[in-house]
C-alpha cells in the first residue's frame, strides 16, 4: 500500500481541525474538495491504464504499475465490461482486468482520454461511508502485427467511496476524508 | 414510422456547453486530450445527471448548482434541460402530452421537481440466471429504501416466467376442487386425496392468497437451484410526479440526444396508479 500517497493527498485537500463533524453532513466546500481528491485518484488510474496498455512498457514496470493501480481500489472491487454487440457483462477482479490489458494481443496500442468527467452527488450508505460515481470516456486503438485495427470508445463509470478517517500527527488526532475507488462499469459507447 | 431526428432543442444547450466547458474548472485533464467533446457533454451520462438536469441543478459543464446560486432551478435553463432529457426519437411519446407535461413542470405558479429520496420511482433490471441448468431471463425490481444510516437499493419484486408457470391459473375449471366443510369431523382424512391427486393446489387456498415470488426466488437461490449470470438492461419507472408516469432508459446512438432519457410518458388518472404498478410488475 502506498501509505505516503494515502496520507499526504488527503491531508493536502481535506484536513480539518479536530472538531466533531457529523458523518452525515458534507458541506458544499468539502464536497468540492472531495471531488478534487476523487478526480486526482481517477487521473492516477487513467495514467496507470495508459502505461499498462502501452506496448513499450517493460513487463516488470507494467507489473509495478498494476500494483500501484490496485492500491487505488477498495478490496473486492470488480470491473464489469460489455460491448455494443455483447450486452451481457463480463466481471473481472481489478488485478485480472489490468493483467488482461497488459497481455492484449496488439502490436501497438493507443489509449486516449476525453477531456470530460462527470461527478455525481455523494450519497450516504448504511455502513456510514459516502458513495459517488465519476464518469469518464476513453478511446482505445489497437493494431495487430498484420495491420488489423481495432478501436472503441468506452464509458467508464467509476465508484468512489469516501470515508472519514483519523491519523495521529505529533500526538494529536487529526481527521481527514479518504477516497478509494470501487467497482467500475465499462461500457462501449458510440463516438 | 420513426420521426426524423431533430436537434432543434439541443442546439442552445450545446452552445451553453461550449461556453461553460471552456470556463476551466475541469479543463485541466490528462495530457492526451481528444477534442470535439460536446456530444459527450450533451449526453445525460448518469441517472444522477438526469435528476440534476430535470431540476436545473447543474451547469452544462456538469458543475453542481446549489440553492445559493442564481441559476439554481432557473426556468430558462430548466426549459432547455427538460427538452434535452427526452428521447427525441421515441415513438411512444405523444407530442401534445409532452407539451402538457412540460407546461406543468414549468408552471409559473409552482414548478415541479424530482427528488432522489422522494420515493415513487424504482428500477427494473433485466437479468440472466441459470435455473435448473438452463439460462433464463428474469426481471428484478429494486426500490431505494431509507436505512438507519443513509439509503440502499432493495429487492421489491421479481418476474420470472418459470415461477409464473407453476402458479398460472388456467381458465377456471367448471368445478374447482375443494375440501368440503365437514372435513374436520373426519380428521381431514380427505387431505390424502388432495395431495395424492396433486394438480392445482392453489384451488385449496384462501381467496386472498397470492404467490410470493420474491420468497420463492430467495429460496431457490439458497437451495442453489438458481444462479445469477448477468445484468442485461436497466430502466427506471417514475410515478413521483402527481398524475404522471415516465420511463427512463439508457439510449445509445450517435448525436447529442443520448444517455439516460425519458422514453415513455403517460398520464395517470386518479385511482389508476395501482393498476399501472400491477402492469409494470407483471402481477
Amino acid at each position: 500500500m502506498n501509505k505516503i500517497a494515502l496520507v499526504i493527498l488527503p491531508l493536502t485537500f481535506l484536513l480539518f481541525s479536530n472538531q466533531t463533524i457529523a458523518q452525515d453532513e458534507i458541506s458544499t466546500q468539502r464536497k468540492e474538495a472531495i471531488d478534487s481528491l476523487a478526480l486526482e485518484k481517477v487521473r492516477d488510474l487513467s495514467r496507470y491504464i495508459s502505461i499498462i496498455g502501452n506496448k513499450s512498457t517493460p513487463f516488470s514496470e507494467g507489473n509495478r504499475v498494476i500494483d500501484r493501480a490496485v492500491e487505488l481500489f477498495a478490496e473486492g472491487s470488480e470491473i464489469g465490461v460489455s460491448s455494443l454487440y455483447k450486452k451481457a457483462i463480463q466481471y473481472f477482479a481489478v488485478r485480472r482486468y489490468f493483467e488482461r490489458l497488459m497481455a492484449l494481443n496488439y502490436d501497438q496500442v493507443k489509449i486516449q482520454w476525453y477531456d470530460i468527467q462527470y461527478i455525481s452527488d455523494l450519497e450516504l450508505q448504511p455502513d456510514g461511508r459516502y458513495v459517488g460515481v465519476i464518469t469518464i470516456f476513453q478511446r482505445f486503438e489497437g493494431v495487430t502485427k498484420d495491420g488489423l485495427k481495432y478501436k472503441d470508445t468506452t464509458k467508464k463509470d467509476i465508484t468512489i467511496y469516501v470515508e472519514k478517517k483519523t491519523i495521529q500527527i505529533m500526538g494529536k488526532d487529526v481527521e481527514f476524508w479518504d477516497v478509494l475507488l470501487g467497482d467500475i462499469r465499462v461500457k462501449e459507447t458510440l463516438p | 414510422m420513426r420521426r426524423a431526428y431533430s436537434n432543434h432543442h439541443i442546439k442552445p444547450l450545446v452552445f451553453l456547453i461550449l461556453i461553460f466547458s471552456g470556463s476551466g474548472l475541469y479543463a485541466q485533464w490528462m495530457s492526451d486530450y481528444l477534442g470535439d467533446e460536446y456530444v459527450l457533454y450533451a449526453e445525460t451520462k448518469q441517472v444522477n445527471q438526469f435528476f440534476r438536469r430535470f431540476n436545473a441543478e447543474e451547469l452544462p459543464n456538469g458543475k453542481r448548482l446549489y440553492p445559493k446560486d442564481s441559476l439554481y432551478h432557473k426556468k430558462a435553463l430548466r426549459n432547455e434541460y427538460l427538452e434535452m432529457v427526452f428521447d427525441q426519437q421515441s415513438i411512444d411519446i405523444r407530442k401534445d402530452l409532452k407539451s402538457q407535461f412540460l407546461g406543468e413542470m414549468l408552471s409559473a405558479t409552482e414548478q415541479t421537481y424530482l427528488d432522489f429520496h422522494g420515493g415513487d420511482w424504482f428500477a427494473e433490471v433485466l437479468t440472466t440466471f441459470t435455473y435448473k441448468g438452463k439460462e433464463e431471463k428474469m426481471l428484478l425490481f429494486l426500490s431505494l429504501e431509507k436505512a438507519k444510516i443513509g439509503s440502499k437499493w432493495v429487492f421489491s419484486g421479481i418476474y420470472f416466467e418459470p415461477f409464473r408457470k407453476i402458479f398460472r391459473q388456467d381458465s377456471t375449471p367448471p368445478s374447482p376442487p375443494f375440501i368440503h366443510p365437514l372435513s374436520h369431523e373426519l380428521d381431514f382424512m380427505n387431505l390424502m386425496k388432495v395431495f395424492r391427486n396433486g394438480g392445482k393446489l392453489e384451488a385449496y387456498t384462501s381467496k386472498s392468497y397470492e404467490p410470493d415470488y420474491l420468497t420463492l426466488f430467495l429460496y431457490e437461490i439458497k437451495k442453489k437451484n438458481l444462479t445469477f449470470r448477468s445484468v442485461d438492461r436497466v430502466s427506471f419507472h417514475f410515478l413521483q410526479l402527481d398524475g404522471w408516469y415516465f420511463e427512463l432508459s439508457e439510449v445509445t446512438r450517435e448525436g447529442p440526444n443520448r444517455g439516460w432519457l425519458i422514453t415513455q410518458l403517460s398520464q395517470v388518472p386518479p385511482g389508476q396508479k395501482d393498476r399501472l404498478l400491477n402492469f409494470i410488475y407483471r402481477r
